[in-house]
């Protein structure tokens, strides 16, 4: 999938501004997740920064569990993250474009567990509406 | 033809959501104890949802991007949360007076326990979200809905004293028999249900269903200033009716058989009808319009997909959340509270929320980012922030006039 101009390398993004709690889009405008907080390269936690550093990479978006954590404090377990890689995305405007489908991605889990064990079993769940 | 269903989406809010039975029973209390004296609030309030309303479509139909998204987005996660929080639990309060209501309407026609029908009102709620179209319901519970305009017919054929409404309307002063606290109080209840949240989760999220886009925005303006202003006139006749014939009496609305009592004084058997049609549709649609704003809020919020465009099985959590929602509005019922009640709390509940969601649709209706060349105008922006000064006052004053009136009594 061809990347847009937006996600081109050097442009100045403000993540605060133009990444978190922004709705993420699949290739098919299906809603994936919102992206509850970021994974950073080569950040060492609760370390200050020495001056001169390079500014920090954005390797992944996360989302799920670690909701919890930003809003109210601490750090869930890597285990526990939901990535989607960085290399997914493919357009930063009003929503987050990835050029992956939501069934791939393990962030998507609940909604095919709910809609395989849930939603399917329930009659017409299957069907367009009439 | 197609023009006048195209306004059907207006129509259904105005009724289903502008006279839902939040309107119905606050608009009769206080026209029984007040007369037309607080008739000037619902025209703040109509002039505020149109407002708020119309700017949420805007960006719902410019940037595809729904109430809740913003909410969040603009205030973030924990602000955020704390929104979802109140505004699903006045959702759900006003989903459960709402079918409360249907329950209470049937028990009217057919004097069956009302905790029968609530079940069965749920279900047929449930079916209707999961099986039809967005364009049919609205079109089927708009029409029917419409039969509420009997209250209008009721209040000419009572034959009231006009200039003594109109002076009472004109000139409103609070009744010897009550107390300014009570007075206010009334009125932050009747401009929170005016301007319940649910109405702008369910007019952006139904821009989006409908798939409306820039060229639609005409339509949009139309949906909004015709179809509040037709609720806003229901909403004075509910109260004239009443203050017609309860406020004599001194008869103080606390059920049903008392908001329906002025309209078969003044029509019988045949405006008890259309009375009954009407109300059944105006509680039908706004249990719809709930059902689906409790799912719209909590997906949104999540980023999960959401929306009656797709299948079940492309918005399974959406599902589950709306089922979760009307079991737990069956249940709330079969406590035996009475729906009355939680009508009169929800609405000023509402106010009290009012700030938190309509400040993130001013702001981002201000943002080219999302907006384009279709950002607020400079009416809109002066408009918008004067009514964020009367919802924060509502909003702050809504606790203590309730602790102060015994909630009104």
């Amino acid at each position: 999938m061809t990347k847009s101009p937006t996600v081109r390398a050097g442009r100045l993004i403000d993540a605060n501004l133009h990444l978190l709690d922004r709705q993420v889009l699949d290739p098919e405008n299906m809603p994936v997740a919102t992206v509850d907080d970021v994974e950073l390269d080569d950040v060492l936690w609760n370390t200050p920064l020495p001056p001169g550093t390079p500014a920090p990479v954005v390797t992944a978006l996360l989302s799920g569990p670690v909701l919890a954590t930003r809003i109210f404090g601490g750090r869930p377990p890597e285990s526990r993250w939901h990535r989607i890689a960085w290399t997914h995305v493919v357009e930063i405007g009003t929503a987050i474009r990835i050029g992956i489908n939501a069934n791939e991605l393990d962030v998507s889990w609940v909604e095919r567990w709910l809609r395989d064990h849930v939603i399917r079993r329930i009659p017409g769940g299957s069907h367009d509406p009439e | 033809m197609k023009r006048i269903f195209a306004v059907a989406l207006g129509v259904l809010t105005a009724i289903g959501g502008f006279v839902d039975i939040g309107d119905l029973v606050t608009n009769a209390v206080v026209g029984s104890r007040f007369g037309l004296s607080l008739a000037w609030v619902v025209i703040v309030g109509v002039v505020g949802i149109c407002l708020f309303a119309n700017m949420s479509g805007r960006v719902g139909a410019v940037s595809g991007r729904a109430t809740f998204e913003i909410i969040r987005e603009r205030l973030g996660p924990r602000v955020g949360l704390a929104n979802l929080g109140a505004s699903f639990f006045i959702n759900l309060m006003t989903l459960t007076a709402e079918i409360g209501g249907i329950a209470l309407a049937l028990q009217l026609i057919t004097g069956v326990d009302p905790a029968l029908f609530g079940p069965l009102a749920a279900f047929a709620v449930w079916v209707i979200v999961w099986r039809a179209k967005f364009s049919q319901l609205e079109n089927a519970v708009g029409i029917l809905g419409l039969s509420l305009i009997v209250f209008v017919v009721a209040v000419f054929l009572l034959g009231p004293d006009w200039g003594d409404l109109a002076r009472q309307a004109v000139m409103p002063t609070v009744p010897a028999s009550e107390q300014p606290a009570t007075y206010w109080y009334y009125a932050i209840a009747l401009f929170g249900a005016a301007m319940t949240p649910y109405e702008v989760f369910f007019f952006s999220s139904g821009a989006i269903e409908e798939g409306w886009k820039r060229k639609d925005l005409g339509q949009e303006r139309l949906n909004v200033f015709v179809g509040f202003p037709l609720g806003g006139v229901l909403s004075i006749a509910i109260a004239a009716s009443a203050a017609i014939v309860l406020l004599p009496q001194a008869i103080a609305v606390t059920s049903l058989s008392q908001v329906v009592l002025p309209v078969v004084q003044a029509g019988g058997t045949i405006a008890f009808c259309f009375l009954v049609v009407g109300m059944l549709a105006a509680f039908f649609g706004a249990a719809l319009e709930t059902t689906l704003s409790s799912g719209y809020t909590i997906a949104q919020y999540f980023g999960w997909s959401w929306g009656k465009f797709r299948r079940p099985a492309q918005a399974a959590r959406f599902h589950v959340v709306m089922i979760v929602g009307l079991v737990l509005a069956v249940g709330i019922l079969a406590t035996g509270v009475d729906p009355i009640l939680i009508t009169e709390y929800s609405v000023v509940f509402s106010a009290v929320a009012l700030p938190l969601t309509y400040l993130p649709i001013l702001i981002v209706a201000n943002d080219p980012d999302y907006m384009g060349a279709d950002v607020n105008g400079r009416l809109a922006n002066a408009l918008g922030l004067v009514y964020l000064v009367i919802i924060l006052v509502a909003s702050l004053a809504a606790i203590p006039l309730m602790i102060i009136t015994g909630a009104g009594a």
